[in-house]
């Protein structure tokens, strides 16, 4: 079934199924509320990241959220940039 | 999130900033018409968008608005007589009037004819719906004003209230624009713990607000895109077959409108930079069909609801930072939220705590601030658009402004946009 980009996907982590989740939602986003909906998703799997970063005591785990954290920042500020495919690749290189 | 460069862009206003210049292309409020009441009154001080301006009545009673020092010795034009048709400086007698053209130069031989090379920056005003409008733009792209609803009711059906507030415009708009703060900023503590007692009054109780919020604390966000901003639609659980919709309107540059329910009274706001680092709460409360009734005017005396009393002359909210804004502890442990009495203090003090101007790279945001991020980006794309040449359309489309914000219960199966469609048009 197709996803409706008109719904907020809800972000309750940073899971492997919440970003497929994302990037199926940011591949048939087109128009601006579109847009400000995976903006909001995208905000809130960086700030999940950036809060269990700080938490993680292991090393290669906390890389590895970095890479999460970074990785949706540059999503978020391409969705900004109204580029919501490329914003998907970048979450696709996570998989 | 934002980038700095986002932040900056949306926060800076004075001249010649990308937010500065799109305040620009507005009317916008400027004074209360009670604060130049009469021909020749004395004239006001008012800093707007980092310009510091003063406004006089003159003998005819135009309103003017020029820069405040004179351009002889720059002195204070507030200190000024308003006389005769304009404004003259006490220092040494140069008159100016409400065109900015300077009138008499008393201190220059007559011969030199000095006074007709002279002018003083000066921008037209409009006197509209009890208030001063003020356009600081270029001349020749003068917009329309804006056809707002409380703009065009009797005067005994509206009221309106001016105060500064010490925070940048638009961490001010983004209070409003976000309505799940008023389940906890704006909340009792029985509201907040769901008490069995608050719960049996709300259930019987003709709010529809206090009754659905209860019943739904994680409500969804709808934002469209709209010819005078924004609409925000935030959708509630109501009964098993309906939603609770609550409908707020964000438009172009900085006003926004509160969830009405038929019935009430409307309250509004516009937030206006007075500069970088504090901006001019306007709060507007109007009736549609008829004066405002009792209660309103008793919400307004006593404060508790969108309007606060300011001191006179700085126009400074009596509760500030300087005192707390008169918090009670006592009052916070038992009864409410915060331990501060009125909406507006409430909303003063947190705005104000987070800073001058937030930095909002470091702020961590959810699908909850999806209203938020909706405004912060429509006002880029507008001042981005207009920094490419392309003027923003909604100021020059007034008729645009003839809407209403609503509160309702809908059947699950109807759209937000299909069910409230009549009841967000205004109706004066």
């Amino acid at each position: 079934m197709r996803l409706n980009p008109a719904h907020i996907v809800t972000v309750n982590d940073s899971s492997e199924e919440t970003l497929r989740e994302l990037i199926a939602a940011l591949e048939v986003s087109t128009d601006f509320e579109h847009l400000i909906y995976r903006e909001s998703e995208l905000d809130a799997v960086w700030s999940i990241a950036g809060f269990a970063l700080r938490d993680e005591p292991n090393a290669i785990r906390r890389d590895a959220i970095a890479r999460l954290r970074d990785t949706a920042h540059v999503a978020h500020d391409l969705v900004a940039d109204r580029r919501p495919r490329e914003a998907a690749d970048k979450l696709k290189s996570l998989l | 999130m934002l980038s700095k460069i986002e932040n900056d862009l949306l926060t800076h206003t004075n001249s010649g900033t990308g937010a500065g210049e799109y305040f620009r292309r507005f009317w916008i409020p400027a004074l209360l018409a009670s604060e130049v009441p009469t021909p020749d009154c004395p004239p006001v001080q008012i800093r707007l968008l980092g310009d510091d301006l003063v406004a006089f009545r003159d003998t005819h009673g135009r309103v003017g608005l020029m820069e405040e020092f004179c351009p002889h010795r720059r002195a204070s034009l507030f200190w000024g007589r308003n006389e005769e048709c304009g404004l003259r400086c006490v220092y040494h007698g140069w008159k100016f009037d409400v065109t900015g053209a300077c009138v008499d130069m008393p201190n220059e031989p007559p011969e030199y004819g000095f006074e007709n090379k002279i002018r003083i920056t000066a921008y037209p005003t409009r006197e509209y719906g009890g208030l001063i409008w003020a356009y600081l733009g270029p001349p020749d792209k003068t917009p329309e004003l804006p056809k707002l609803e409380f703009a065009r009711v009797p005067d005994s059906h509206r009221y309106v209230s001016k105060r500064v507030q010490e925070s940048n415009y638009l961490q001010a708009i983004e209070g409003g624009v976000d309505s799940s703060h008023s389940n906890f900023l704006h909340a009792n503590v029985d509201a907040f713990r769901v008490t069995d007692s608050y719960v049996a009054k709300v259930k019987s109780s003709p709010n529809l607000r206090a009754k659905y919020h209860l019943l739904d604390k994680a409500p969804r966000f709808t934002v469209k895109k709209t010819d005078y901003g924004l609409v925000i639609a935030v959708r509630r659980n109501a009964e098993e077959d309906t939603y609770y919709w609550r409908m707020t309107q964000f438009l172009l540059p900085s006003y926004t409108i509160i969830p009405y329910q038929k019935g009430n009274s409307i309250h509004g706001h516009c937030w206006v930079p007075r500069d970088d680092e504090t901006c001019w709460v306007w709060t507007f409360t109007w009736n549609p069909d008829e004066p405002l009734s009792q209660e309103d005017r008793d919400a307004i005396a006593n404060e508790t609801f969108v309007h606060a009393k300011v001191e006179p002359v700085t126009l400074r909210p009596l509760r500030n930072k300087s005192n707390n804004y008169g918090i009670d502890r006592e009052l916070q442990r038992t009864t409410t939220m915060t331990g501060i009495h009125g909406f507006a203090s409430q909303d003063q003090a947190i705005q104000e705590s987070m800073g001058a101007i937030v930095d909002r790279t470091q702020e961590r945001l959810g699908t909850s601030d999806t209203a938020i991020i909706a405004t912060r980006r429509l006002l880029l794309q507008e001042i981005h658009a207009l920094q490419q040449g392309n003027e923003p359309r909604a100021a020059h489309n007034g008729d645009a402004y003839w809407v209403r914000s609503c509160s309702l219960v809908l059947n699950r199966q109807i759209e937000f946009d299909l069910g409230a469609r009549e009841f967000m048009i205004a109706e004066v």
